[in-house]
């Protein structure tokens, strides 16, 4: 069985986020959106890939929209309306509750101000949110009898979360546009460690490192704090959902922390419908919003009324949130007009502004005069602020995660190429995961995982359930080779616990599979047990011996007790810090044994023909296979000895 | 009945052939959990369970309920326990099936009996660990083990051991063990020991169950700690590296729990080197480090991996979204910052950042934080950081200003801009909040104190403001006015002012705000020292003597000095300053006016007892005359009165005890008084309809502020204490009165208890019982007599009307308050205490326990 990933969208490219996952014979859709840079047929992805007879009900088990950005949803209405797709859509609650507002917003957008041809219509898009389900955070939900889905918390914005689907033993994580740091009212990504085949991440800032966001909130209090207690008015253009609120939290705080009362405006319309949105799913949220819900809901500003026109010119300072987000036109550029030409006011722009607006001319250069159109020309001679916060992670926080989820196989998708080659080389490098980078229309083969089912016999369960570790002692050469393990020496010292190791896998044609603990394989076999022991018998010098008589090689009793007491004694202060037991007639070093070899023909004694005219002395070992590096040692160490210095002289007897 | 039972209980369990029967075990329990029954009867019991419990033919329930009589039994009778022990001991070894239950007794009965007599041996605690099937029977055990008296080797070894153990539960619990162990590390000999604990802990910081993963930081902690003490020079602080690295790699985890172990962890390790610790605020892999590296340990690429794997550690820590972690890494970054300049500086920017977090609690340790710098002498502030820095003097939290002015306190300022925002936003604290003044005040002396030219500086600039407005008033309302002159005084106490002279007569300005600024500056210098101080300094200039203030300033600034390395070691609270010798030496110069006034401000502060119990009891003249008023049925103009004397005490303010006391009592005795009126409206004129539950509340409103009247004041005089008691009985007494609302014989009891109380005291002190006692003894003992619930409506209302007239009444002696005030710090709306699932009450609290007496 393989995972078969097809990239619809965002395959090297941002914007149109569509991934179409064979999971085990299961079909997902992942995302759904549409390109906002193009106008032709390149808005869509290219369905038909999906299934060239267009029969999507049969070719997909399911869609999965990961949250509401029109780059992520805007292209459902199209797919289920006008391509005809009628089967579940899964999104989460939010999701499903915000996305009709933006897809609403933008086929407004399209056809009133632009004039141009709609792609769907209203009715299109609530026909198509009625076969969406809606689903919970951690909840599990079996889409049909072999797959399973579960929804991720993701930070992003509100309602985004990240999907997990398993089929069988195969599973996968796909993150959708996710964060990795807090912001001020949304939570950082969380996901429990998982055994995944297939993690499919974007990649919107593949090379870049954030630092902390806390020094530009800092400069940005700052420079609204300075404009206020000057008299001056700030104007903070946003779009309605997500920045506004992160904003205005960050301002009610510290108007609250500080004791402020200037007031703090919200232009009406979705900015006001998006704040009752955030006040109701305040589970989506962040930690702190969800402490401080037992007191007060945080998005019931302290500080914040409503905006009325007539206050535009009213005396004495004020901060003024107003739609759209790079003064494009509407209510904020309107504001701008009044505001520009005095000093003492402020306009934070957001970080990115599409050519063209009146946000993207503030942002290059320092502009002292805009013309609008023929007509109109505004002198700005107002302070300009910047501010860059971006709900998405940067590529640490992508490494964070790859890491931390360790899965077998990553997919790169959502972000520029050549960023993304690097970032794919370091997953590859760092953390040895095999990464791919497929472009659109592209497809990814990769090997799943499968399991065989075998029995367990009562003897490999019982052993299984009994502790059974022992103490290793690794000799310092054999060092793991992963990377952090790298900076510090493998302990001298291991724990082992062998339970699993006893068991032993019977695979027979035609039979299921079974695991058996070692002695039951005996039984069932009818065999008995084979230990393999390797025996040598070694000689050592022993010059004095001569002198006791014992001519004919026969050594007594006590001769070889003593014989064997001089090894113990060498072998004691050679190697001291092994424990060697003498147990009388051998000597044990863990398997290893050794005794005094009285044979004149040892089948283990490797010389021709004993050398009879020096005193040697045999000496036969033997030991299993685990100790064989051990027993080496010994043996090569007592081949050197030279024990006649240190034998007592018997004859004085 | 005893013998009885036992005799059946017995009966039940030597039947070797049916097991005992539940009702036979249940009278075995009571007979032994009953404190009464005779030794002798408990014997038996004990023999005979004893002896079942050999019994190989017992089924498993049988032997776990025995073993649960056992149990039992050792718990009522202690003195027994350790026989109990031996009995299970060396009967366990027979029943490896029930290890579970084995486990438990064995582990429940160690508990009842010292650790000395219920050693169970090594070989049996082994055999029993290797023999439980069961993980919670493994887990007892290992929890229990240093209480069984196993020997550290065998725990060590089993603990060890069972970290490879498939239940997650039995691995943190030997982890736990573990780190219980290494405190008696000295146990074993040689390094390797320790060396594969640590790496076994290591590995488990990969464990798949967080509780695990913690368990294993603090082992690989406090492990680590021992290999570095065991390790010297080069190898020492590679070993504390190492260490710090690997915990680092945790920091990313999922779970908040582990997360915060993990920055626990980092602040534990000292000796950390500084290009490890710079890497760690930075989450960018830093181009210096890699250079220094090049002819390093390890190729180009694995020294990135490996910078990578801590990179950002700490700035992960504080942006982090839960508060436990973020203030967890701003404790153990505080431990760091002390030790390397470069970091010191860079950490400076992150910790000011965090003066902007949403938590409280998180703010704060940030100040701690740099409070910790400051005493360390590595603070050292920009101007970038002062709009953050400044803003926690504006907090609306009390504990952060008050640990922001701390800073201040030590801080060392480079130029004059940055002394001039700080005072400036002292000032605003100021006047923000005015009741911050003493502490402002004392922070300005600090300030100017170390900062001496830049204070002479700031003064010159704002003499104008300081001078009299008009025909010589000062503006001795204003605070700022105030601030200035402490500013001023302090500035020729420093080493670095050099040529800029403070005009004199700011000296003599600041001698009329001498029990002001005296107060402010208590913890560094007290009055006499100060006055002694001003007045030779104002007079230097008409006298031309400035030799004489140079001979004077070590005297001064010695106390102050003292103080500051007083203030050094204990940072939250200096201790009073006792001036001895000092000041009798300065003393000779005063000049008899000033010692005058100094004399004339303590005089006026004694004064000022005699003064609050004059107003007071002239309210409480008026309360009678608003008496007057209700008996004449007019309630509401009554309370008006009330309710303005009430306001008339509020103006009054109070700085000794005596006379605080004597207002907490006014205000009460108003509080009741109001009560009064009120019930005397429902139930005296029945003015009111009848809303028996309205009267109900009022009447439990009013008992209890008579119980605090009388609870909770001490010192009252007799005459005092028979008013308060008289009040009570005419309490009781307009409850009697009102049948419909109940008769209860409680009040009956407590009136008659009150009017023997009240006798005794009259016989005491030889004063006639009033009129209405007597009234009311009459009415309780015919109510005795005729033994009726309904002849309690003798109370009559008229008979109250007629016999309760307010007695002049006035205070004279010193009457105290008792009170306490419980402070939770750490404890708001924003972060409110959780509570503790199973203990029903909050954690973390400190208690400050503050007696008034």
């Amino acid at each position: 069985m393989a995972i078969e990933c097809l990239v619809l969208g965002a395959g090297q490219e941002v914007g149109k986020s569509c991934v179409v996952v064979t999971i085990n014979g299961k079909r997902i859709m992942f995302d759904c959106g549409m390109h906002m840079g193009y106008d032709d047929h390149r808005r869509y992805p290219d369905f038909s890939l999906i299934s060239k007879s267009r029969d999507f009900d049969h070719s997909l088990d399911c869609v999965i929209i990961t949250h509401f950005h029109l780059d992520h949803v805007g292209a459902l209405p199209y797919f289920t309306e006008v391509c005809g797709y009628n089967g579940p859509i899964y999104m989460t609650y939010p999701t499903k509750a915000l996305a009709p507002l933006m897809l609403e917003d933008f086929r407004k957008v399209l056809v009133d101000r632009r004039g141009e041809e709609e792609q769907f219509t209203s009715l299109h898009i609530s026909q198509c949110m009625q076969k969406v389900i809606a689903i919970d955070l951690k909840q599990t939900l079996q889409v049909d009898d072999d797959l399973q889905i579960r929804a991720y918390y993701a930070g992003h914005v509100l309602g985004a979360a990240m999907f997990y689907a398993k089929v069988g033993e195969s599973a996968m994580v796909y993150t959708g546009d996710y964060n990795m740091t807090p912001d001020r009212h949304l939570g950082a990504a969380q996901i429990d460690r998982l055994e995944l085949d297939l993690l499919i991440t974007e990649s919107t800032y593949a090379t870049t490192i954030r630092d902390s966001k806390y020094a530009r909130e800092r400069e940005f209090l700052k420079a609204v704090h300075e404009c206020v207690a000057g008299g001056g008015k700030v104007l903070i253009p946003t779009f309605a959902l997500g920045r506004a609120q992160e904003l205005c939290i960050l301002l009610d705080d510290y108007w609250e922390r500080m004791n402020l009362k200037v007031p703090i405006y919200f232009s009406a319309g979705l900015t006001i419908q998006a704040n009752m949105y955030y006040k109701i799913l305040i589970s989506w949220t962040s930690q702190k919003i969800k402490e401080t819900y037992a007191t007060r809901n945080a998005f019931d500003f302290k500080h914040v009324h409503n905006f009325d026109r007539s206050l535009i010119n009213a005396p004495g300072p004020c901060v003024l949130f107003a739609t759209p987000g790079m003064i494009s036109g509407g209510f904020s550029l309107e504001v701008f007009k009044q505001w520009a030409p005095c000093e003492m006011n402020l306009i934070t722009l957001p970080g990115y502004c599409v050519a063209g607006t009146v946000g993207h001319k503030l942002m290059s250069g320092k502009p002292t005069k805009i013309v609008l159109d023929k007509d109109t020309q505004i002198d700005v001679r107002c302070q300009i602020h910047q501010l860059s916060f971006s709900p998405h992670t940067d590529s640490k926080g992508i490494m964070d995660l790859a890491r931390f989820l360790s899965p077998k196989n990553v997919i790169l998708v959502h972000g520029e190429k050549p960023k993304m080659v690097s970032l794919k080389e370091r997953i590859q490098s760092e953390l040895r995961i095999p990464c791919y980078l497929p472009a659109n229309c592209d497809t990814v083969h990769i090997p799943s995982t499968t399991y065989v089912k075998a029995h367990a016999s009562n003897a490999f369960i019982r052993s299984c359930l009994n502790p059974n570790f022992r103490f290793l002692k690794r000799s310092k050469e054999e060092n793991s080779d992963q990377v952090l393990r790298n900076t510090n020496s493998t302990a001298p010292l291991q724990v082992n616990d062998e339970r699993v190791a006893e068991g032993i896998l019977i695979m027979e044609k035609g039979k299921k599979a079974r695991v058996v603990h070692q002695d039951d394989l005996l039984l069932m076999l009818r065999q008995k047990k084979h230990d393999i022991q390797f025996g040598y018998c070694c000689a050592a010098q022993l010059d004095n011996l001569e002198e006791t008589g014992n001519r004919d090689g026969a050594l007594s009793h006590s001769d070889k007790c003593s014989c064997l007491q001089l090894l113990f004694k060498e072998l004691s202060t050679y190697f001291s810090g092994v424990n060697i037991q003498d147990l009388g007639e051998h000597l044990q070093v863990e398997s290893f044994q050794v005794s005094v070899c009285l044979k004149d023909n040892c089948p283990y004694r490797i010389i021709d023909s004993p050398r009879k005219e020096a005193a040697t002395i045999f000496y036969c070992c033997s030991w299993s296979a685990a100790d064989e590096k051990l027993a080496r040692e010994i043996i090569s160490a007592i081949e050197r000895f030279n024990l006649s210095d240190n034998l007592p002289c018997k004859n004085s007897k | 009945m005893e013998h009885h039972l036992l005799h059946i209980c017995l009966q039940s369990l030597k039947d070797n052939n049916n097991p005992p029967s539940l009702q036979a075990l249940a009278s075995l329990r009571s007979l032994i959990i009953n404190p009464n029954t005779s030794d002798s009867t408990i014997y038996s019991i004990l023999e005979t369970l004893t002896h079942s419990l050999q019994l190989s033919t017992n089924s498993l329930t049988t032997h776990h309920h025995i073993l649960k009589l056992l149990t039992d039994l050792a718990s009522h009778r202690t003195h027994l326990s350790s026989q109990i022990l031996n009995s299970i001991h060396s009967s366990s070894l027979l029943f490896t099936e029930s290890t579970q239950i084995a486990a438990e007794s064995l582990t429940s009965l160690a508990s009842f009996s010292n650790s000395d007599q219920n050693k169970i041996g090594d070989q049996l605690f082994m055999s029993l660990c290797f023999a439980a099937t069961s993980a919670s029977a493994r887990l007892r055990l290992l929890r229990n083990g240093e209480r069984l008296g196993i020997g550290t080797h065998m725990l060590f070894t089993v603990f060890l051991g069972f970290t490879k153990d498939p239940y997650p539960y039995v691995r943190k619990a030997s982890l736990d063990g573990l780190l219980g162990l290494c405190k008696s590390c000295d146990l074993f000999e040689g390094i390797s020991v320790t060396e594969g604990c640590y790496c076994r802990a290591v590995e488990l910081l990969q464990d798949n169950e967080h509780s695990v993963r913690s368990a294993a930081i603090r082992v690989v902690c406090e492990w680590g700690q021992m290999l570095i003490a065991a390790k010297e020079g080069n190898d020492k602080i590679a070993q504390s590296n190492q260490v710090f690295v690997q915990i680092c790699s945790m920091v990313r985890d999922m779970s908040v729990e582990v997360r915060v172990e993990a920055f626990n962890a980092l602040g534990k390790i000292k000796l950390v080197s500084e290009d490890i610790l710079l890497q760690t605020i930075s989450k960018k892999v830093l181009a210096i480090l890699k250079e220094k590296n090049s002819h390093g340990q390890c190729t180009a690429e694995r020294f990135e991996i490996l910078a990578s794997s801590y990179a950002g550690a700490f700035m992960h820590g504080l942006e982090d979204e839960f508060h436990e972690v973020r203030k967890s890494a701003c404790n153990s970054l505080r431990i760091h910052t002390i030790l390397y300049a470069e970091f010191a500086r860079q950490s400076l920017s992150l910790l000011m950042d965090m003066l902007n977090d949403d938590s409280m609690a998180v703010r704060l340790e940030a100040l701690e934080a740099l409070h910790h710098m400051a005493t360390f002498d590595c603070l050292n502030v920009q101007e970038i950081h002062m709009h953050m820095f400044l803003g926690s003097l504006l907090d609306s939290c009390d504990l952060i200003r008050s640990t922001a002015r701390k800073i201040f306190k030590l801080v060392k300022l480079p130029d004059l801009k940055l002394f001039r925002l700080s005072i400036h936003g002292l000032l605003q604290n100021l006047e923000r909040y005015s009741k911050d003044e003493a502490d402002v005040f004392s922070v300005l002396f600090f300030m100017g104190r170390s900062h001496g030219n830049f204070a002479a500086h700031i003064v010159k600039e704002v003499s104008q403001e300081i001078e009299p407005v008009l025909e010589g008033q000062l503006g001795l309302d204003s605070a700022r006015v105030a601030a200035f002159l402490v500013l001023a005084i302090s500035a020729p106490l420093s080493q670095n002012q050099n040529g800029q002279i403070i005009p004199p007569r700011l000296f003599s300005y600041a001698v009329t705000l001498l029990g002001r600024i005296s107060c402010a500056l208590s913890e560094a210098v007290d009055q006499d020292t100060l006055l002694a101080y001003l007045s030779q300094c104002s007079r230097s200039s008409t006298l031309g003597a400035e030799v004489e203030v140079e001979s004077l300033l070590p005297v001064v600034d010695d106390v102050v000095l003292t103080c500051t390395k007083k203030d050094v070691n204990n940072p939250v609270e200096a201790p009073m300053l006792q001036t001895g010798n000092e000041t009798s030496k300065v003393q000779p110069v005063t000049s008899c006016e000033l010692e005058y006034l100094a004399t004339s401000i303590v005089e006026c502060q004694a004064d000022e007892l005699d003064e609050v119990m004059k107003s007071v009891n002239l309210i409480l003249a008026r309360v009678r005359d608003a008496w007057l008023l209700v008996q004449s049925r007019c309630t509401n103009v009554a309370l008006r009165a009330l309710r303005d004397c009430k306001r008339e005490l509020a103006l009054l303010t109070s700085t000794s005890l005596e006379s605080s006391g004597a207002m907490a009592f006014t205000l009460q005795y108003l509080q009741v008084m109001k009560l009064f009126a009120k019930i005397w409206e429902h139930a005296v004129w029945k003015i009111r309809s009848n809303e028996t539950g309205g009267l109900e509340y009022l009447f439990g409103k009013l008992d209890m502020r008579l119980r605090e009247l009388r609870y909770r004041y001490i010192g009252f005089s007799t005459e005092e204490e028979l008013y308060v008691l008289e009040l009570i009985a005419v309490a009781c007494m307009l409850r009697l009165s009102k049948v419909e609302i109940s008769f209860s014989p409680t009040t009956m009891k407590k009136l008659s208890a009150i009017i023997s109380h009240i006798e005794i005291l009259n016989d005491k002190g030889s004063i006639e019982p009033s009129n209405i006692l007597m009234d009311a003894k009459k009415t309780m003992n015919e109510i005795e007599s005729s033994k009726a619930g309904i002849s309690c409506s003798l109370f009559l209302i008229t008979n109250l009307d007629d016999f309760f007239t307010l007695k002049q009444f006035s205070l004279c002696s010193r009457v105290r308050h008792i009170n306490a005030e419980l402070n939770v710090p750490g404890n708001d709306s924003e972060n409110p205490l959780s509570f503790c699932l199973w203990t029903t009450c909050g954690y973390t609290s400190g208690y400050y326990f503050i007696q008034c007496q």
